[in-house]
């Protein structure tokens, strides 16, 4: 294992490259360029907020930080499953030309996710800076956490589907459905009491992407350092996953070009 | 550090037929309706079958066979591209392999970052790449296209900017399958040139190719593979006079 991440570092150069490559070409030829990752969830939190605080019945200023977050986050979330399962798929001409360790193109997945969620994340602090200025404290500097974590959880989990995407390629239709499902039993945009409430507890204090998103939540709607329990979660599930992909990776690393 | 060598043991290499199966709901419901005679048989493909080699430093080998024969798997396999099903594969030295030269471009990059992500995948480092792309755009003679994306170019501007990085980063094994038809004429040219010198400077080239005039001109040894077996391993005289028999014989067929 280690000499498989040996060969990953070796690599670097190329990952790295590629992921910047992949935020450049994004943006290519638009006029706002990398704006529209702060100005997207901006605009979408400010016409989410008008109409769900009214439904939830939920102060509007301390909703709009919820569903920022949850929209950042969750952008995250969607890109490194979505993204990670085709993966290997998209870089099948690099693939079948040299030999490297194919984990390298599931992070340039999620490193490319990550600096977009470091990007978005400006909007996220502005906006809660402008609205809860009270919030402001030592404790927002546990929203420097959330990016390891975010990478240390989504890369397993992309490589995992990445190797499952190249072998079953209903996997990437499926996942738009597995997705929605998620969205649904989280507290991405539904607020926390109302699962509580609900009965749905454990949907919450079971729920990765809850303490996920409690590492930024914590210090934005309340000021408050995200709690131990947060961390063991976030940890946990990425050691989870990590496991599994080193697993699956064992059997079916070699034979992924078969399937290209 | 050992001295570069190839070192293949009684190789065996199986295609899954998983892989190219069709899994479609739709193909499975057609399958079902239809008479079952007709129903092809798709199984394993057994690419190579037992095949042992030991290629030493400052061989030139020439690979020789029909299409299908096993040329481009034995490669593979060789740049350990393909798992092998059986056997044993040692290889040791630092290998250059220069396969399906068009592929692996970032299509909205331009031809000069491209250059960089090529040559980082070669394991080269930013420095040392960017050290090199004025030879690169130079002998890609893509002139100021190299600042536009790739998908602007042509399939042969394509294949010039990547034969241009590719040999310029050498090792001191080569393999090459077919990728001396790259580009036009001039191109050729220097192409052959470059490709020459490259050879030159690599301790093991195995070269797989239909061209049996550069393969005697460039190989001292011929490999001859027919339906993966290793048919015949000599001097490239005698294997291009075993090829020869071998096409014939398929053509008589």
């Amino acid at each position: 294992m280690s000499a498989y991440l040996a060969q990953v570092w070796a690599a670097r150069y190329f990952w790295m490259h590629l992921s910047l490559s992949d935020l450049r070409s994004r943006w290519r030829r638009s006029y706002f360029g990398v704006l529209w990752t702060i100005i997207q969830p901006l605009g979408l939190t400010l016409l989410l907020s008008l109409v769900l605080s009214r439904l939830f019945g939920a102060d509007i200023v301390r909703f709009s930080v919820h569903i920022l977050s949850g929209v950042v986050v969750w952008e995250f979330v969607g890109a490194c499953c979505a993204g990670g399962s085709l993966s290997f798929v998209q870089a099948d001409a690099y693939i079948k030309q040299f030999r490297q360790p194919l984990a390298i193109y599931s992070l340039r997945t999620v490193l490319t996710a990550t600096l977009v969620l470091c990007t978005a994340s400006l909007a996220m602090l502005g906006w809660t800076l402008v609205v809860l200025p009270q919030n402001f404290g030592w404790s927002w500097l546990a929203i420097a956490t959330l990016y390891p974590a975010a990478l240390l959880i989504g890369w397993p989990l992309a490589t995992l589907l990445a190797y499952s995407g190249a072998r079953f390629r209903d996997l990437p239709h499926a996942m738009g459905l597995v997705l929605q499902a998620c969205w649904f039993v989280s507290p991405v945009y539904f607020e926390v009491r109302m699962f509580r409430e609900g009965g749905l507890d454990f949907l919450v204090d079971y729920n990765p992407i809850y303490h996920l998103l409690q590492i930024v939540r914590a210090p934005l709607l309340d000021g408050l350092w995200p709690t131990a329990t947060n961390y063991l979660f976030c940890f946990g599930t990425a050691a989870l996953f990590g496991i599994f992909a080193i697993f699956v990776g064992r059997r079916v690393e070699r034979s992924v070009i078969f399937y290209l | 550090m050992n001295a570069p060598r190839i070192r293949l043991l009684n190789v065996d290499l199986h295609y899954a037929c998983s892989a190219f199966k069709q899994r479609s709901l739709l193909a499975w419901i057609g399958e079902r309706f239809r008479l079952g005679d007709n129903r092809t048989q798709v199984a394993d493909i057994h690419a190579l079958r037992n095949v042992s080699v030991d290629i030493g430093q400052g061989e030139r080998v020439g690979l020789l066979g029909r299409n299908g024969a096993g040329k481009s798997t034995f490669l593979k396999a060789v740049a350990g591209l393909y798992p092998i099903s059986g056997g044993n594969i040692e290889v040791h030295g630092e290998l250059r392999a220069l396969f399906n030269l068009g592929l692996g471009f970032e299509p909205d990059a331009t031809g000069r970052e491209n250059i960089l992500y090529r040559g980082l995948l070669l394991g080269a480092t930013p420095t040392a790449m960017r050290a090199k792309e004025d030879e690169i755009v130079a002998f890609a003679a893509l002139g100021e296209y190299i600042d536009y994306p790739i998908k602007t170019y042509s399939a042969g501007m394509q294949v010039r900017l990547a034969f241009a990085i590719s040999t310029t980063v050498g090792g001191d094994i080569l393999l090459l399958d077919e990728v001396i038809g790259a580009g036009d004429a001039t191109f050729m040219v220097r192409a052959k040139q470059r490709i020459f010198s490259l050879i030159e400077q690599s301790e093991i080239l195995v070269l797989a190719s239909h061209d049996v005039g550069s393969l005697s001109a460039m190989c001292a040894r011929g490999i001859v593979l027919d339906g993966g077996r290793l048919l015949y391993d000599g001097p490239i005289s005698s294997a291009i006079e075993e090829f020869k028999r071998v096409s014939e014989l398929s053509g008589n067929r």
